[in-house]
């Protein structure tokens, strides 16, 4: 027995020490490179590609369909998706978008939520990593504050995270805290960033139209006007003389835009290297895959309202913005649809009108929108065999903007500004429309609109300019509360020190 | 002294074996008849082994044998389904037996993992399948033998697409993400490819059903285990060699095809009419599909002498699919040798493998075509070379021509195989034995994709684009095993010690150009394609390998075959969890007793109640999930011009974030069971009953974006907002039960039925979150383009079933046609549906009269529902009608506005289907070199009983089409567009056994 039990006292002994000694050894990495392999490196071109990596998760999806570029334009009166026929439906989540009736579940608010906390992930990681350069921490901070900027704009009320920041549930900050973020990001960086010319990085230009940004919004995110700021942030721009008009509105959005004067910061986009612009697809009927002979089919989707369309002066060059009327082939011949439905007008001819019939089916009209209905965004020059993701770079701040909001910030501050007026008639000028003799608070909207159709800034310009609750085609009046979007039902699962916007 | 003792063994061994070797001198020739004491007809096929020798014959058709025996020899009569009999010869020159049938079969071995037990022993919940039982007909992998004969699994295979796999469940639904297939065992070797085994190889297939079983397979073994043993040689007697052919050849053809508006009726309905005078239109059914015509043949040897034994066997197989250009062939060889030496002592084996696979398929949307694409529309319309290759096609939305698609597009592959597979036991001492066993899994594969140049869809656009892939993985694993047997008095014990190392590596490669000239080269040469980056192009590699290292033990105890206790633990520990969590542990205890050897319970001759408690695991789907690391990311060029490349680099990306505490998942199962016998055995079966509960289940959850690291502050902050985590419970359980009658006679007609059925307790969700970490809810599944595609069909709520739909409830048709349904607002929809079953069943029956035999299969699945997605977009009179053409079916309420998703579409898909029907016919042979020709037609899925009106009311464990791969397992019940059709196979074989 007493044998039995050193038998068994032994075993047990060995069976513990073989299992002790049987881990499996770590995992190796084959495929990619360890993480500290990765930021190791001493080679100067890969420490630039470090931070060049940094703006990479910007190309991300603000080009596609279903994120930031689409909440702002659907929501405004200058873009909507119709429902056509069965197409487009999806849950009604577009026509909610511009009947102002948005829910926190809706995925564009997630997928905006998540590219713009994407890119200060990246960024915060890469200065947690390479942050001793106080040129390079200086460039990434107003980067961040860029994309903070955005965050302001669409849900106000957001977390600060930093590369310091430790807490894995941040908590909601205040529109003004934030405010106050970007400002003194933006404000402490400047004496270091570089004034030459750049073209998809940050330098001390962008971070002035930044800051003119913030300041021109300063009443509706806290509530305290800074209309002089605003003015000397844009002076700053225009008098560095780095930038100007290009004689030509629309080489700041042709498929090779890299060289135009008049762009100050754009995400660069290509078909190749930056994927991720899908305009073509989005806005072009599916016959005019033959117009540009596009690689793909597109998907009918993002039209122009008539109001808005209208709203251009006949002679108006920026009316070509817009595509319009009848469609033909690139080899001239007319483009047909064959599943044209029986109400529409001209049959299986395919014509853009500007009429809408409806934003969604109702009594009486089973389609909604006519598929051929709405005129398309032709404001970026879509190349001629392009592929789903095309090469155009999108321009974030232009020098026609800042030109428009010195203006606008002089005007707030003296309606009767000569600077002012001339800014606005300067950019009419290269528009070839008249010049103005007044300015009004109409006017200044309507030609900011007009200017910057498809920038992604309409819904911006309405709340400042208060109009953004008002009705308008295919919506009704809408409450204050709906002046920011609503943080995502997906982050607040996720994050509980979230704090859901008022009246959602 | 125990020296002294095992000399006098080793020597009264020897003594033994030269006895028997004197013995067999004096040789003289014995016949007889074996026959059944039941009614007393002829066995063919009985085994006659000489005991203790090598010396063995087999039964003739008529039950008579002859053999040449020594004078004291004992023979050992054997055949499945009867008792075996041991007979002293002594000197009789005639010997007439009548075997005694032995349905409880109580000496029954079982495979259970790293070793057998006797059934009588089990505890746990295990069903074994031996080759009688097997589905007959076109059986094409192993685990189609097991559909609807073991209670609690389900394979399945929608569509009848002879290149997709079965999907295996047992027991329902076991994890949110990872792993949800049983894991396959091949003759030991864990984790080995179904396509290493040809169903014509293979001898039993056991099912390891709870985690008492389960948990000697550790960290892999909480979806299940299936155990197959493949045939091997046997030394019958000296010299002896058996042959054995089956061939068959068979064909399919579409066993449902839906209804579809005539060209007549769908322009009167408002359809374009391509028709020009005189044309009739195409149905395009017919125009994708044909008669598929397989083939397969079988040939095997096997044999042996002396102390070596072996089988080898050649398995060719073609299948054509009902699409031209859906087809594969197979090529399938095996070799086991097995050698015997040292008295027995020392035991070798080999065993050899080699799998060649081609297959060809089109892209499935072609079948969605061939139901939607205008019935008005011919299939050609121009000339051959024209831009669509001469095929109809129209500028339109979501509009190809079918039968253009199934031609323009092409994927292809071919994949080898190769298992080897060597063992070595030695017995130390007698009770003693040590196993060694090594097997390396190899499996290479190359893939061609050929979009042409014509091809609306993809090749167009692209001007032709086409791909390269290959891939290679290995499997190598290592195991040294120690048994130890030992009688105690009336206590039998067995032990079991082990220690495993399985290293996995897959590696491979994969080109894509477009931009082609001609159609001509295809894949075969990539290089016609201009265009090398960007969309629609790909150069990329990649290589992933991980260790899995594991230690494991078991003891049984048998007290006077009564009281029975078996206790297992497992160690596995694995590379690819997380550094804080590196060893998991899986222990297990079960225990029964033999109620009939206490007391005596009359007609109930067996009654062994037993019960289980187990732990078995799930490992995470990829080996790196809980790393962050630098993924490629993209191309930086530093001066913004694409002309000079010199500055061009790819970026590093972080594509995952990090989960340093990533772990196994853990299955806990209680089982209670009961092994019955009745009436000496004439009726056997099982009940079971089981509940467990499955925790810390891995699923990829999202992180507040751009937030520190949840896991471990000091690891990047997320980027991907999206990592791996162990964050959901749910709890199942279920009811089984099966039952045999043995050889009811009616006349001369011998009957066996045998039924199962389980019912099921759905997996619940009980939790979905671990802290802030994980969902909650998950909304998931949307029908699709075109307009549905924001509407998630499925919700996953804490405290409801897995896969709830949800929607609105149709109440009816307004008075311009347009639904009314009872809310349209999302949230205060209802529950409309489940996709998983309620219960099934499986019921086999074979019959045999003289030389006749039959036997049928039906098997039905109840309680579950599917979203037949043909009706929920193109049933409708809406705008779309001028497109598309529609289905019609007895459900189909005429709606004139757009589809919207609600209960109209939901349907219950219970079904009772006869899976196959065989009848079969063996040739009376008088002759000597032939033992058995048998002839034999099968029909499979001959018949369906529903009241679902889409392609296919099978079960949908999975969906392969929410653009969210791994969340595939909480969108059950949901028929795509693009599901192949249905087959029905009818097969004609003759199988030839030549001694």
């Amino acid at each position: 027995m007493k044998k039995m039990k050193k038998i068994f006292v032994s075993a047990l002994t060995a069976a513990m020490f073989m299992v002790s000694g049987c881990e499996a050894p770590d995992q190796e990495i084959f495929d990619e490179i360890p993480r500290a392999t990765g930021l190791a490196t001493t080679d100067p071109t890969a420490l630039a590609a470090f931070a060049a990596g940094a703006y990479k998760p910007l190309i991300g999806t603000w080009g596609a369909h279903n994120s930031l570029w689409s909440m702002h334009e659907v929501s405004s009166d200058e873009m909507v998706i119709a429902i056509k026929g069965g197409d487009w439906t999806d849950g009604n989540q577009w026509t909610r978008m511009h009947e102002h009736g948005y829910l926190p579940t809706e995925e564009s608010i997630g997928n905006a939520w998540s590219y713009c906390f994407s890119a200060i992930g990246t960024i915060n990681n890469t200065l947690k990593s390479f942050g001793g350069s106080q040129l390079l921490r200086a460039e990434l901070e107003t980067l961040r504050a860029m994309v903070y900027l955005w965050l302001i704009d669409a849900y106000g009320n957001v977390p600060i995270i930093t590369e310091l920041s430790t807490d894995p549930t941040p908590a909601t900050k205040t529109r003004a805290e934030v405010y106050a973020f970007i400002e003194s990001s933006v404000v402490n960086s400047l004496p270091l960033l570089p004034k030459q010319k750049t073209y998809t990085t940050v330098n001390w230009y962008v971070a002035q139209t930044i800051l003119a940004k913030l300041y021109l919004n300063a009443d509706v995110y806290t509530g305290t006007a800074q209309w002089q700021k605003a003015a000397d942030a844009s002076k700053a721009v225009i008098d560095g003389g780095v930038y100007s008009l290009e004689s030509d509105y629309f080489a700041n959005f042709k498929t090779e835009n890299a060289g135009s004067v008049e762009n100050i910061f754009v995400i660069n986009y290509d078909q190749v290297n930056g994927q991720g612009f899908n305009l073509a697809q989005m806005t072009l009927h599916y016959s005019s895959q033959a117009t540009f002979n596009l690689a793909e089919q597109p998907w009918n989707g993002y039209a122009s309202l008539e109001d808005f369309y209208n709203s251009y002066d006949n002679a108006d060059k920026r009316k070509n913005s817009f595509l319009a009327g009848p469609q033909f082939s690139s080899t001239g011949v007319r483009l047909k649809d064959a599943s044209f439905e029986s109400a529409d007008p001209d049959g299986e001819n395919l014509t853009f009108t500007p009429f809408i019939s409806a934003i969604k089916p109702k009594p009486g009209n089973t389609f909604g929108s006519l598929r051929q209905q709405g005129v398309r965004v032709g404001k970026f020059q879509f190349q001629t065999g392009a592929t789903p993701n095309l090469n155009n770079d999108f321009p974030i701040f232009r020098y026609a903007d800042v030109l428009l909001m010195r203006a606008e910030a002089l005007w707030r501050l003296s309606s009767g500004s000569a600077e002012a007026l001339s800014l606005v008639n300067q950019i009419r000028s290269r528009a070839g429309v008249p010049a103005l003799g007044a300015l009004t608070a109409d006017d200044l909207l309507a030609e900011r609109g007009r200017e910057m159709f498809a920038e992604g800034y309409r819904r911006s310009d309405l709340i400042r300019f208060g109009k953004y609750n008002n009705a308008w085609w295919e919506k009704p009046t809408s409450v204050a509360s709906k002046n920011i979007f609503p943080i995502p039902q997906g982050q607040i699962l996720v994050n509980t020190k979230l704090v859901q916007n008022p009246g959602y | 002294m125990t020296k002294v003792y095992l000399i006098a063994r080793r020597m009264f061994t020897v003594f033994l074996v030269l006895t028997a070797f004197l013995a067999q001198g004096q040789e003289r020739t014995l016949t007889g008849k074996v026959t059944s004491s039941d009614d007393g007809s002829a066995i063919p096929g009985v085994n006659i082994l000489e005991k203790g020798t090598t010396n063995g014959t087999v039964s003739d058709t008529d039950g008579n044998f002859t053999i040449s025996v020594g004078s004291n020899a004992v023979l050992v009569f054997s055949f499945v389904g009867y008792a075996s009999q041991e007979v002293t010869v002594g000197t009789q020159t005639s010997l007439d037996v009548k075997l005694q049938s032995d349905i409880t079969s109580l000496s029954e071995v079982v495979v259970v993992g790293y070793g057998t037990q006797q059934k009588k022993e089990i505890t746990s919940a295990v069903s074994s399948v031996s080759a009688e039982q097997f589905n007959k007909g076109n059986v094409t992998s192993p685990t189609q033998f097991l559909s609807g004969k073991v209670a609690g699994l389900s394979v399945v295979r929608p569509g009848g697409d002879p290149n997709q796999g079965f999907t295996l469940r047992l027991r329902g639904i076991s994890t949110f993400g990872a792993n949800s297939q049983p894991l396959i065992v091949i003759d030991g070797i864990v984790g080995a490819s179904l396509d290493n085994v040809d169903p014509n190889d293979v001898a039993s297939m056991d099912v390891l059903k709870d985690a008492s079983a389960a948990a000697i397979y550790g960290a892999r073994g909480s979806s299940g285990v299936i155990l197959i043993t493949t045939k091997t040689g046997k030394v019958k007697k000296e010299g002896y060699v058996n042959v054995n052919y089956n061939g068959f050849v068979g064909i399919d053809e579409v066993a449902n095809k839906l209804t579809v508006l005539s060209a007549d009726e769908f322009v009167a309905r408002g359809g374009t009419d391509y028709r020009t005078a005189g044309a009739q239109g195409t149905n395009w059914f017919n125009a994708l599909t044909q008669t598929g015509v397989s083939h397969t043949n079988n040939l095997s040897v096997e044999g042996g002498s002396g102390t070596t034994s072996y089988r080898a066997s050649v398995n060719y197989r073609k299948t054509e699919g009902i699409v031209k250009g859906v087809d594969n062939d197979r090529l399938n060889t095996s070799l086991s040798i097995n050698n015997t030496s040292l008295n027995g002592k020392l035991r070798l084996s080999l065993g050899l493998t080699y799998n060649d696979r081609n297959q060809n398929s089109i892209n499935l949307s072609a079948f969605r075509y061939a139901v939607i694409y205008n019935p008005t529309a011919p299939i050609f319309e121009g000339a051959a070379d024209n831009r669509d290759g001469g095929y109809f096609q129209r500028d339109l939305f979501d509009f190809y021509n079918p039968v253009a698609l199934s031609k323009q597009q092409k994927f292809g592959g071919e994949r080898k195989n190769l298992l080897s597979n060597f063992r070595v036991e030695y017995d130390i001492i007698e009770d003693l034995t040590v196993a060694l066993n090594y097997s390396i899994n190899e499996e290479t594969g190359l893939n061609g994709s050929f979009w042409s140049r014509r091809d609306r869809v993809t090749g167009f656009g692209a001007q032709g684009q086409a791909r390269r892939d290959t891939y290679n993985n290995t499997s190598k694993l290592l195991e040294l095993t120690t048994k130890y047997t030992k009688k105690f008095g009336d206590l039998n014990f067995e032990g079991l010690v082990g220690f495993a190392n399985q290293i996995t590596d897959s590696e491979g490669f994969a080109v894509q150009t477009k931009q082609f000239l001609y159609d001509v080269n295809g894949w075969d040469g990539i290089d016609f394609g201009s265009q090398r980056q960007g969309s629609g192009t790909e150069a990329s590699s990649y290589k992933n390998a991980n260790t899995l290292r594991s230690v494991f033990g078991r003891a049984n105890l048998n007290y006077k075959g009564t009281y029975f206790l078996s206790a297992t633990v497992r160690s596995d520990s694995y590379s690819g969890f997380g550094r804080g969590n590196k060893t998991g542990y899986f222990p297990a205890i079960s225990g029964g007793v033999e109620v009939t050897k206490l007391v005596d319970l009359g007609v109930v001759s067996q009654l062994k109640v037993r019960g289980s408690y187990g732990v078995s695991g799930n490992l995470p789907p990829a080996a790196d999930l809980a790393l962050a690391t630098f993924a490629p990311g993209g191309i930086i060029d530093f001066d913004g011009n694409t002309l000079t490349t010199s500055d061009q680099y790819v970026t590093l990306r972080q594509t995952r974030d990090a989960n340093p505490s990533l772990k196994w998942e853990t299955k806990t199962e209680v089982n209670v069971g009961v092994d019955y016998g009745l009436f000496d055995g004439r009726i056997t079966g099982s009940i079971e009953y089981y509940t467990r509960t499955n925790k810390d289940l891995l699923f990829g959850v999202n992180l507040p974006a751009g937030a520190p690291n949840p896991f471990d502050p000091t690891e990047p902050a997320n980027v991907a907002n999206f990592a791996w985590a162990n964050i959901g419970t749910i709890a199942s359980g279920g009811f089984e039960f099966s039952a045999t009658y043995n050889n009811v006679k009616l006349g001369g007609i011998s009957w066996s039925p045998s039924l199962n059925f389980t019912i099921y307790q759905k997996a619940k969700i009980e939790s979905f979150k671990v802290g802030d970490l994980g969902p909650g809810e998950l909304r998931l599944a949307t029908p699709g383009s075109p307009g549905q595609n924001a509407n998630p069909m499925i919700r996953n709520k804490v405290g409801e079933t897995v896969g709830n739909m949800y929607g609105p409830v149709f109440q009816g048709l307004n008075e311009n046609g347009g639904y009314v349904f009872d809310s349209t607002d999302p949230t205060k929809w209802g529950v409309i549906g489940n996709g998983l079953p309620n219960g099934e069943l499986g019921f086999s029956n074979s019959f045999s009269y003289k030389n006749w035999d039959l036997s049928f299969v039906l098997r039905g699945v109840f309680g579950h529902t599917l979203y037949n997605s043909y009706r929920g977009f193109y049933e409708n009179r809406d705008a779309g009608s001028r497109t598309w053409n529609s289905v019609t079916t007895s459900k189909t309420p005429f709606v004139t506005s757009v589809p919207e998703f609600s209960s109209l579409y939901i349907e219950d898909a219970s079904f009772l289907r006869l899976d196959n029907a065989s009848i079969g016919y063996n040739l009376p042979l008088k002759g000597n070199s032939f033992s058995n020709i048998r002839f034999y037609a099968t029909g499979q899925n001959l018949f369906t009983i529903t009241n679902y009106t889409g392609i296919d009311p099978e079960v949908r464990y999975s969906d392969t089409d929410n653009g969210d791969g791994f969340q595939t397992n909480l969108a059950p019940g949901i028929e795509r567009r693009n599901t192949y059709f249905t087959t029905r196979t009818y097969t004609l074989g003759v199988s030839l056994k030549i001694k």
